[in-house]
């Protein structure tokens, strides 16, 4: 293996074995120097357009491979990770560094898969360094949490490896030559519609990969584990596991048309729970659900532009997002508290947490001169194109018509919840008395510099234009973005949007409180019907099963012709019996499962 | 406990809802002399081409999302120990 096919990704992956070993300054120096290099490692592998095959049991695996969206997506997972060390600096959780190195190493490791496999390894990494990253939070939730976190994964990791396996076995079946290779679905978008056992195995590998984006109907995971974090550690939460999700979408399903509309869901429902939120972070959480939702809608109308559009707003999105956590994490820092009811005022003594927050807010809402402005309005401009197209050639469109006007209003209504709400509540507001000092340089250092590139890019997006996938069809875009009619329109829907917001203010008054989500199902309902209907049932079951087999021995206990060993039978218990049922129905509907799915012909 | 903003502070809020509507204005004012391009004129919409629309559809989605919103928190709210009392 030469240096130009080294998977970047084992570079970040080493520091979990090497930071721990590592004391004081050269743990830091590390820390530092292992995202450069697995960046430099990176832009080395894609200019040389590297390829690697490694025998792996009786594959061959390809970790080693350049998606079109890969240079974009890898570029910013460094500077996130670069960003990350240096906002985290001045924190003591031993466990954080190296689990965020595990998570950050397989988020880059998805990027460069060229087969399913070592995606799905990667994949499974990325869960367990970022559970690791939510149990170090260490805040009231963190353990319960965490665990619900890695349930929901461990949940979508199998519906994924599940369709990875029915895949490859389909491939082979089929003569493909490659029938491990990580490559766009492109049978799906042909007929997509057609809901049968052919592409039963692509729709799992769809919904494990829609479970780490956020799409409904398990979006409360976001909302439930980021906040959970620390101060740096939801930083880091906050940067991977969705924006790798879009990423394999972008790869494997982009033009897909169910996709939009799960965008569309998540982009509503991100504000309208962002709305009623009294956490900061749980807030910041339901605009990234809402941010993520964009992207899809890029990746189901998959033409060039949206997908330009789609990775360039996951780049600018991670470095604002971050931007916004690295802000409500200093609150947090400073404060101790993250309740909105609790804060405010803070504008005296923390301005500049205060302007940091206020850039990565305007970014989020696509605001003029702001990353977001530049990025997400790609989308918008592909949607309207694409209506076009579809128009001339006289098909139906509609919904694009519709999809743009949801669009827009998610887009006002993210203005109104991460911007102005945010500010206003922890800034404003009232007094609370709090007087906290700004903080550390090292996390001033970091929102400073992550709010620099925000700005950056929205005055100066070109080079973020030129390693998108399509980067021709950005830079025609270019031209545009700063037409004087675009300008004014962002400007006077934003700005009357925020304006919306103080004469409805009297509706807004924040109380602890949350707002019911899916996740109820699982968290309550399951729970309470398990314990209220099911126990019960079993139990009565379990008496009638006992009084049965108590019966029946004792005609034979007492019949004193039987052997000795006969009589002291003891009756069953379903403390076995529950188990192998469920063991058994879980193997049956595995062997249909495995009848119907696999094609017959050898 | 309450705070009292001093008389400087007070100030300073004013200046600056002062500036915030006069910000809109001039917005408005701009939005008069701009002509925004149809969206969707094969289909013979025009509805964004009409002065003000953008300012006005601005406020109108996020006035209905806060809406939507706070009647959405009638049934869905609860205290946020909820999950917690168990």
């Amino acid at each position: 293996m030469q240096m130009t096919d080294f998977p970047p990704a084992l570079i970040l992956l080493s520091g979990a074995l090497l930071i721990p070993a590592a004391k004081g300054r050269l743990r830091w120096a590390l820390a530092f120097a292992l995202p450069v290099l697995a960046l430099a490692d990176a832009w080395q592998v894609i200019t040389v357009g590297a390829e690697s095959h490694v025998a792996f049991l009786n594959m061959t695996l390809n970790p080693v491979h350049v998606h079109p969206a890969t240079p974009v997506f890898a570029t910013v997972f460094a500077i996130m990770v670069l960003g990350g060390v240096l906002y985290a600096f001045n924190q003591k959780r031993e466990h954080e560094l190296p689990a965020a190195c595990v998570y950050a190493g397989g988020a880059l490791g998805v990027l460069f898969c060229g087969d399913l496999v070592s995606m799905f390894i990667f994949w499974e990494v990325m869960t367990l360094g970022s559970t690791v990253l939510i149990w170090s939070g260490r805040r009231e939730d963190s353990q319960g949490a965490g665990l619900r976190y890695f349930g929901m994964h461990a949940f979508g990791g199998v519906l994924l490896l599940m369709g990875i396996i029915i895949v490859i076995n389909q491939r082979i079946h089929a003569g493909d030559a490659d029938p491990l290779a990580f490559r766009h679905f492109d049978e799906m978008v042909q007929g997509w519609s057609t809901l049968g056992w052919d592409s039963a195995g692509m729709w799992l590998i769809l919904i494990g990969m829609l479970v780490n984006a956020g799409a409904p109907p398990f979006s409360s995971w976001i909302p439930d584990s980021y906040p959970q974090g620390s101060a740096s550690g939801t930083v880091i939460l906050s940067a991977f596991t969705t924006k790798t999700a879009v990423f394999t979408l972008m790869t494997a399903f982009a033009g897909v048309e169910v996709v939009i509309y799960f965008g569309l869901y998540m982009a509503i429902y991100g504000v309208v729970y962002g709305i009623l939120e009294n956490d900061i972070r749980r807030l910041l959480s339901y605009s990234l659900v809402n941010q993520v939702g964009f992207m899809l809608v890029g990746i189901g109308l998959g033409t060039h532009l949206a997908i330009d559009g789609a990775a360039g707003h996951a780049f600018a999105h991670i470095i604002y997002k971050a931007l916004l956590f690295m802000a409500t994490g200093s609150v947090l820092w400073a404060t101790g508290r993250t309740k909105m009811n609790q804060l405010g005022g803070l504008y005296r003594t923390m301005p500049i947490t205060m302007w940091c927050l206020i850039i990565g807010g305007l970014s989020i809402s696509g605001f003029p001169l702001t990353s977001g402005f530049t990025s997400k309005s790609m989308v918008v401009q592909a949607i309207t194109d694409e209506a076009a197209r579809m128009a001339a050639l006289g098909q139906s469109h509609n919904h694009l018509i519709v999809t743009w006007i949801l669009f827009e209003a998610a887009t006002a209504g993210v203005f109104i919840d991460a911007c102005v709400k945010l500010t206003w509540f922890v800034f404003f507001q009232k007094d609370s008395g709090l007087r906290p000092p700004e903080v550390p340089w090292n996390m001033r250092a970091a929102m400073i510099g992550f709010a620099g590139i925000c700005v950056f890019l929205g005055i100066f997006p070109g080079p973020l234009y030129a390693i998108l996938p399509y980067q021709g069809e950005a830079a025609e875009y270019a031209k545009v973005v700063y037409s004087v009619d675009h300008l004014t329109l962002m400007l006077g829907m934003l700005l009357f949007a925020g304006l919306s917001f103080f004469v409805l203010l009297p509706l807004l008054k924040r109380t602890e409180s949350i707002t019911l989500d899916l996740d109820w199902i699982w968290r309550r309902f399951i729970p309470k019907f398990w314990h209220d209907v099911v126990t019960p049932l079993l139990e009565g079951l379990d008496r009638a099963h006992k009084t049965l087999l108590e019966w029946i021995p004792a005609r034979f206990t007492e019949d004193p012709s039987l052997p000795p060993s006969v009589r002291r039978r003891l009756p069953g218990s379903w403390a076995v019996s529950v188990p192998v049922l469920l063991i058994t129905v879980m193997l049956l509907t595995y062997l249909l499962i495995y009848f119907w799915l696999l094609p017959t012909t050898t | 406990m309450k705070y009292e903003m001093t008389p400087q502070e007070k100030r300073l809020a004013r200046t600056a809802w002062a500036v915030g509507l006069l910000v809109l204005l001039v917005i408005v004012l701009v939005d008069l002399g701009v002509h925004h391009h149809a969206h969707f004129e094969q289909d013979g919409l025009t509805f964004d081409t009409l002065p003000e629309f953008y300012p006005i559809f601005g406020f109108g989605s996020a006035f209905t999302l806060i809406i939507v919103a706070k009647t959405l928190a009638i049934a869905l709210k609860r205290k946020d120990t909820f999950y917690a009392d168990d």
